[in-house]
């Protein structure tokens, strides 16, 4: 957002009591007094409610719950995740878009949030039902400088910091199935898309989407997802606002990042190990040369699926289908 | 007399095409072409089409002069070494090899087309397959011009780091 108007809204926060003449104001932020209530108007889109009385100036009424580039910039504490932040009501997809800027050399660290998207997707171009003002439908543009094959930590790295954010909020267990879907009660609250442009040796950007069902009731979710699909609401019981989720999302991913590129994978493998769902117990593999029933060891050095192999030593996957329900025999 | 480019043109659509035998005759030179042995099996494959090139181009090797004028004869000759060379599946210059370890998918999604077969002309930023390692789905590009000459795995097989994909030659 320009930082004039997050000024102004500092200003305007810090006096909630008394009124802050437009003069004040147009001093402070030494712009002209249109210019502060042009900015004003902005804010009042966002949802701010500004009162503005005559020779006594404005005092802000109200601070909006609702999702825009500048109710979540307002109060993020990061340093460049979510500087340049884009924020649509209605998006085909935060992806697409993500993708499109990153081309257009929008810098590291750029998120794009939208409060609904109608053409949301996961892997395999599946469908993600991401309906309006029920979750978190974010994607953010990086360029770490790293190579290609070490890409998909990035991606057990994002499940741990949502597990992380979500731990602190809930009350609740949650897990981690391997890479990236967060589980609570054997269910999907979120996904993770990550993405990468990259040449041989080097990735040009990556976008990581994050996909949250946060306050998806029973008739939002489609049925034949009932089994394997919920949200934080259904799971916990418990109504968390989205703004404030996704800025605790983005000020702990940032630092995670940070300690990542400087310390390696190590403490994120031994994150994502304590999340980890279904560690040590029976799982179902098939690849395309074979299928066999292993027990899960845990994450490689490298985030890679480590499990036995038919004749019960370690073995090291890195593409697989999977059937995490599985009963062993 | 048909140009070199002409020629590639032709096999190529005749390559895609049901057409076993292809004869082609205009001022004193012709050409046919058959197409031997596994290639119906082999179309039924599209990820393998690969090796049908070579007997198709080796077909074209049969251009014949019924005239008896030199300057046509010696025409034709010089396109069919000319073909050989551009056409051969083992003519490549180029390798794009896998950046990781992962499953090899040809095309966005099971019910697509593949992004490229043989003969598909590519430009730097064209994207060739999706190596997925860890759920993360990496569409690789061709990095270079040129086309496309022999596809060297199977959708859903798992590839090494550095593993060759596709053989291009590079225009």
């Amino acid at each position: 957002m320009e930082p004039t108007r997050n000024r102004l809204i500092d200003l305007l926060a810090e006096n909630t009591d008394t009124y802050i003449s437009g003069q004040t104001l147009s001093d402070q932020l030494e712009i002209s007094r249109s210019a502060v209530w042009k900015h004003m108007k902005e804010l009042e889109k966002d949802g701010y409610q500004i009162e503005g009385k005559p020779r006594k100036g404005y005092r802000i009424i109200s601070f909006p719950e609702k999702v825009s580039a500048n109710t979540v910039q307002w109060g993020l504490t990061t340093d460049w995740l979510g500087t340049t932040m884009i924020h649509r009501t209605t998006i085909d997809s935060t992806q697409v878009l993500a993708h499109k800027l990153a081309q257009e050399g929008a810098p590291h660290g750029t998120v794009v949030i939208a409060d609904e998207q109608t053409n949301g997707r996961g892997r395999m171009e599946r469908p993600w039902n991401s309906k309006l003002h029920k979750g978190i439908w974010m994607s953010m543009v990086l360029r770490p400088s790293l190579p290609p094959h070490q890409a998909p930590q990035l991606t057990l790295l994002t499940a741990t910091v949502l597990a992380d954010v979500l731990q602190r909020k809930l009350n609740q267990s949650l897990y981690i199935k391997w890479p990236n879907d967060i589980l609570i009660g054997n269910k999907k609250v979120s996904g993770i898309l990550t993405e990468l442009q990259a040449e041989q040796d080097r990735i040009q950007y990556m976008v990581i989407g994050i996909g949250m069902n946060v306050l998806h009731q029973e008739g939002d979710i489609p049925e034949e997802l009932w089994h394997k699909a919920s949200s934080l609401l259904l799971e916990t019981g418990t109504s968390i606002q989205i703004k404030p989720l996704i800025q605790e999302i983005l000020a702990a991913f940032e630092p995670t990042y940070a300690a990542y590129m400087k310390q390696g994978f190590a403490p994120i493998k031994r994150k994502w190990e304590q999340f980890g769902f279904r560690l040590n117990e029976s799982i179902h593999i098939r690849t395309f040369q074979k299928e066999w029933d292993a027990t899960f060891l845990g994450i490689a050095d490298d985030g890679a699926l480590l499990v036995t192999d038919s004749a019960g030593k370690p073995e090291k996957l890195y593409s697989a289908e999977i059937d995490w329900f599985h009963e062993a025999d | 007399m048909l140009k070199v480019q002409e020629i590639r043109e032709i096999i190529k659509l005749i390559d895609e095409s049901s057409i076993h035998e292809f004869t082609y005759e205009t001022d004193g030179s012709k050409i046919e072409m058959k197409k031997i042995g596994e290639t119906l099996a082999v179309q039924a494959a599209p990820q393998v089409v690969a090796p049908a090139i070579t007997p198709v181009q080796e077909n074209v090797a049969e251009i014949t002069n019924e005239h008896t004028n030199d300057k046509a004869a010696k025409e034709s000759v010089t396109v069919t070494e000319q073909s050989a060379e551009k056409t051969s599946a083992s003519d490549y210059d180029y390798e794009i090899v896998s950046p990781m370890v992962g499953t090899f998918y040809s095309s966005p999604n099971p019910e697509s087309d593949a992004y490229v077969k043989v003969g598909s002309k590519v430009d730097p930023d064209t994207v060739v397959c999706i190596v997925e390692a860890m759920k993360l789905f990496n569409e690789i590009e061709a990095e270079k011009s040129g086309e496309i000459v022999e596809v060297l795995a199977d959708n859903g097989e798992l590839v090494e780091y550095g593993q060759p994909l596709f053989r291009v030659k590079t225009k």
